[in-house]
């Protein structure tokens, strides 16, 4: 039994400490974000980013503690909406893979995955607010 | 030849869906079978892959022979593949990572898209995803009607087209197909799937099994 409950502990162990520590740092309504932002991420980018945000060797870059991501939220913002070309550097890495555009996606769907994913795996930022995403979606 | 010919007991076409052949530890056979008459015994022919010719990332002829006295795991992908082909990929790694020192096995990876996955590109994206060498893998291209002849009825058997209206422009099936020594298929796995790919994994070893 205790072995039972140990393994099912562990099974549970990963979804813990990814997302460890957000239900204290986030309030309800960023928790909101974060959770729809999860189910959007598995639908709009987890086939190339990965489950963990790792990417894909030099193909795709990580999102997990990635600099690229977290030293700019308005910059990966448009990434998102309006897809990227050319090389970036990534943690050191340099990746040049075209990421295709998501038109469909609106500004509060990009500030839900934004908080997800700058929350998670490691990752640890504030949560923009709307008008923000609006404004850095706005800037060429 | 005529009489030869006849012998073919024609229509009884079976296809093994899953998991046949209950109880025994060999793999399933798929596809369709054909049954001849040989001296009063009936002969059951199986689906085998036909010949083919490509050319992999390292400008290498990739063909029939390149698989002989191998099984391998066969897919199909394109590298600028907006949907399930990252994933693929990973899940490929695993694959690869497992098995790549074994001298009977191999990996096949097509893309769909040739006039964009040039030889250069292949060489690029399978660097680029960690396999430096095409002893193992290869990720061929070639002439686009004979790729798509591959996916076909006569060939793997999984969904492979042009699709303007598909993300990116094409279909595909995420399919992992594993093909024996003889060429013949003997098992389909999901392969966005970690836990197909796990039964794959495990079954790979069963089927090296057989020619021990
Ligand atoms: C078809 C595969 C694909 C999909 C789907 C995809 N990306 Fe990307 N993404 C890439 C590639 C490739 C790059 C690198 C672009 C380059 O090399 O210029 C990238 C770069 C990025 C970057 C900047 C680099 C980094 O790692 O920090 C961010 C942020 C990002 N993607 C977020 C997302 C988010 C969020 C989604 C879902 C809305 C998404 N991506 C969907 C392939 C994809």
């Amino acid at each position: 039994m205790a072995l039972l409950i140990a393994c099912l502990l562990s099974a549970c162990g990963g979804a813990k400490s990814e997302n460890e520590g957000v239900q204290d740092r986030l309030n309800t309504k960023e928790l909101k974000y974060f959770t729809n932002g999860k189910r959007l991420y598995t639908q709009y980018c987890n086939n190339c980013h990965m489950d963990n945000g790792e990417g894909l060797g030099r193909l795709i870059p990580p999102l997990a503690e990635s600099d690229y991501l977290m030293e700019d939220l308005g910059r990966a913002a448009k990434i998102m909406k309006y897809g990227q070309k050319g090389p970036i550097a990534v943690n050191g890495t340099e990746y040049n893979q075209p990421m295709p555009a998501n038109p469909q996606l609106t500004p509060l769907e990009i500030l839900q995955i934004l908080a997800y994913v700058s929350n998670t795996w490691g990752n640890e930022a504030d949560i923009m607010t709307l008008p923000e995403v609006q404004e850095a979606l706005k800037e060429q | 030849m005529k009489l030869w010919k006849e012998a073919f007991v024609v229509g009884l076409l079976v296809l093994v869906v899953s998991c046949g052949g209950s109880g025994s530890k060999k793999l399933p056979i798929m596809g369709r079978q054909e049954f001849k008459e040989v001296n009063g015994k009936i002969d059951t022919i199986y689906h085998t892959i036909p010949n083919f010719q490509f050319v992999d990332q390292d400008s290498a002829i990739v063909n029939e022979k390149t698989f002989e006295d191998k099984i391998y795991v066969a897919d199909f992908f394109f590298g600028t593949c907006p949907t399930i082909c990252p994933v693929m990929k990973q899940q490929m790694l695993r694959i690869y990572d497992r098995f790549k020192d074994n001298p009977n096995f191999a990996i096949l990876s097509h893309t769909i898209d040739p006039e964009h996955d040039t030889v250069a590109y292949l060489k690029d994206y399978s660097e680029k995803i960690g396999v430096m060498d095409n002893k193992v893998w290869h990720f061929v291209t070639g002439n686009k009607d004979e790729i798509y002849e591959m996916g076909s009825a006569a060939g793997y058997m999984v969904p492979v087209g042009e699709d303007g209206a598909a993300p990116g422009g094409f279909i595909h099936s995420g399919a992992f197909i594993l093909v024996d020594k003889e060429r013949r298929i003997r098992g389909y796995y999901d392969g966005t799937k970690k836990l197909e790919v796990d039964a794959l994994m495990s079954d790979i070893p069963k089927l090296l099994a057989e020619y021990e």
